[in-house]
C-alpha cells in the first residue's frame, strides 16, 4: 500500500513541477508574445495599405452578425486625412480557414493589397493563393461593387482568375475581398463609423 | 557503448523512420517540401536532445510503474515551454518551426527514446543519441521532402529542377507520401538485405 502512496506522491510532484514550470514560462513570455502578435499585425496592415502612416481601429461590433467573417477593421490615415481601411477577415477554405489582410485604397476607390497571414489549403494546389502570383491579380481592381472569381482568362476589370485545381480556394479569397469591399460601401463609405 | 557509435545508430542502425519506422504521421504529413522536413527535424532534434536529458536526470526519481505518464508530462511540458520561449524571444524562427513544434508532442519518437535508451544511461550518451536520432530523422525527412518536392511540385528548397518538367500534384498529396515512404522503405531493406521471409 505504502507504494502506491509514494509512487502517486511522486507523480504528483512531477506534475506539480511541470505546472509551475508552464506557469512561469507564460508569465514571463506573456507579454512579448503580445508585442511579437501586435507587431505582426502592424506589419501585415502596412504591407497591405502602404500609403497610410497610421492605423485607428474602427469598432464594428455592429456589423458582427452580417459580416461574420470579418475580424478586425482599421482605418489607415496619413496625417489628417483618410487614404484607406484594412480589414482582417476570416473566410472558409478547403482546408480550412483563411486569414486574410485586405487593404482598401478609398481615396482612389481600388484594392491596394491583399495578404494570406494563415491558411491551411492543399499544398501544390490551394497553397499556391498565398503566391504573389494569385494574390497581385486582386491589385487595382474596383471597389465599387462585389468581385467575380472566373475560371480561365478574366477580361473584365471586376473579374478575378481563379487559380487551376484550387477554384474553392480561389473563391474564398474572393468572398473575404467582397466581404470587405460591401462592408466599405455599405457602411463606412458614407462616414458611417460607428466608433 | 563508444559516443560516436550511439551517434551513427541513431542515423543508420536505429534510424527512427526507416528503421524503427516510429512518427510516421509526421513523417506524411509534412514530407511535402525539402525545407519542412529540415524545419521539423531540427524541432524535433532539439526536444529529443532537451527531454532525453531531463529523463535521464530524472531516471531514479521516476518510479518505474509510473514511468510513462512521468515522461509524457515531462515532454508535453518541454515542449510548451519551448513553444513559448521560442514565440516569445526568437519570432523569426518561430515563424519557420512554430507550426511544427505542437507537433512534436504525439512524436512518438521522443517518448521511444525516453523509454528506452534515457532511462537506461548515463547523461552524456543519453545526449548524444538524441542528437543522432535527430540527425537521423532530419535526413530521412530531407530524403523524403526533398523526392515529393521534385516530383510533385518540380522544384527543390523552392527552385526549379528543370525547365518544361510538368510535375505529379498527387506526390504532393497524401497518397504520394505512402507511396513514397513505401517505394523507399522497400528500397533501403532491399539495398541493406534487412527483408524478412513471410
Amino acid at each position: 500500500m505504502s507504494d502506491y502512496v509514494k509512487m502517486s506522491l511522486k507523480l504528483f510532484i512531477i506534475t506539480a513541477l511541470a505546472a509551475l514550470a508552464l506557469g512561469i514560462t507564460y508569465a514571463v513570455t506573456k507579454e512579448p508574445i503580445e508585442q511579437q502578435k501586435e507587431q505582426a499585425g502592424i506589419e501585415a496592415r502596412r504591407a497591405v495599405l502602404s500609403d497610410a502612416q497610421q492605423f485607428v481601429a474602427v469598432d464594428i461590433e455592429l456589423y458582427k452578425n452580417e459580416y461574420p467573417g470579418i475580424v478586425e477593421v482599421y482605418e489607415g490615415r496619413a496625417g489628417d486625412t483618410e487614404v484607406g481601411y484594412v480589414f482582417r477577415i476570416l473566410s472558409k477554405g478547403y482546408g480550412g480557414n483563411i486569414e486574410l489582410y485586405v487593404g482598401l485604397n478609398t481615396s482612389e476607390g481600388k484594392v491596394a493589397g491583399i495578404t494570406i497571414a494563415s491558411h491551411s489549403e492543399t499544398p501544390g494546389l490551394g497553397a499556391n493563393a498565398a503566391e504573389p502570383e494569385f494574390l497581385s491579380r486582386f491589385y487595382d481592381k474596383p471597389i465599387d461593387k462585389p468581385l467575380a472569381v472566373v475560371t480561365g482568362d478574366s477580361g473584365k476589370a471586376d473579374e478575378v482568375e481563379a487559380i487551376t485545381g484550387a477554384t474553392i480556394t480561389s473563391k474564398a479569397v474572393v468572398d473575404g475581398v467582397n466581404d470587405a469591399i460591401s462592408l466599405y460601401n455599405q457602411v463606412l463609405k458614407d462616414g458611417g463609423e460607428a466608433r | 557503448m563508444k559516443l560516436s557509435k550511439v551517434f551513427i545508430n541513431g542515423i543508420l542502425n536505429e534510424n527512427p523512420t526507416f528503421r524503427l519506422v516510429l512518427g510516421m504521421c509526421p513523417t506524411l504529413a509534412l514530407t511535402t517540401a525539402a525545407i519542412n522536413g529540415i524545419g521539423m527535424g531540427l524541432a524535433t532534434t532539439f526536444v529529443l536532445v532537451g527531454s532525453n536529458l531531463v529523463i535521464c536526470l530524472l531516471k531514479d526519481f521516476i518510479p518505474s510503474k509510473v514511468r510513462i505518464p512521468a515522461y509524457v508530462v515531462i515532454i508535453a511540458t518541454f515542449v510548451t515551454i519551448v513553444d513559448m520561449i521560442m514565440q516569445a524571444f526568437v519570432p523569426a524562427l518561430y515563424e519557420s518551426l512554430g507550426i511544427y513544434i505542437p507537433l512534436i508532442v504525439v512524436n512518438c519518437i521522443i517518448l521511444a527514446r525516453a523509454e528506452s535508451f534515457a532511462s537506461k544511461n548515463s547523461v552524456l550518451p543519453s545526449i548524444v543519441d538524441g542528437l543522432g536520432m535527430g540527425a537521423g530523422f532530419t535526413l530521412a525527412l530531407l530524403l523524403l521532402g526533398s523526392i515529393r518536392e521534385i516530383l510533385g511540385a518540380g522544384t527543390w528548397f523552392g527552385m526549379p529542377v528543370a525547365p518544361g518538367f510538368s510535375p505529379a500534384v498527387i506526390m504532393i498529396l497524401p497518397p504520394g507520401g505512402f507511396i513514397t515512404l513505401g517505394l523507399v522503405l522497400g528500397l533501403l531493406n532491399k539495398l541493406t538485405g534487412k527483408t524478412e521471409q513471410l
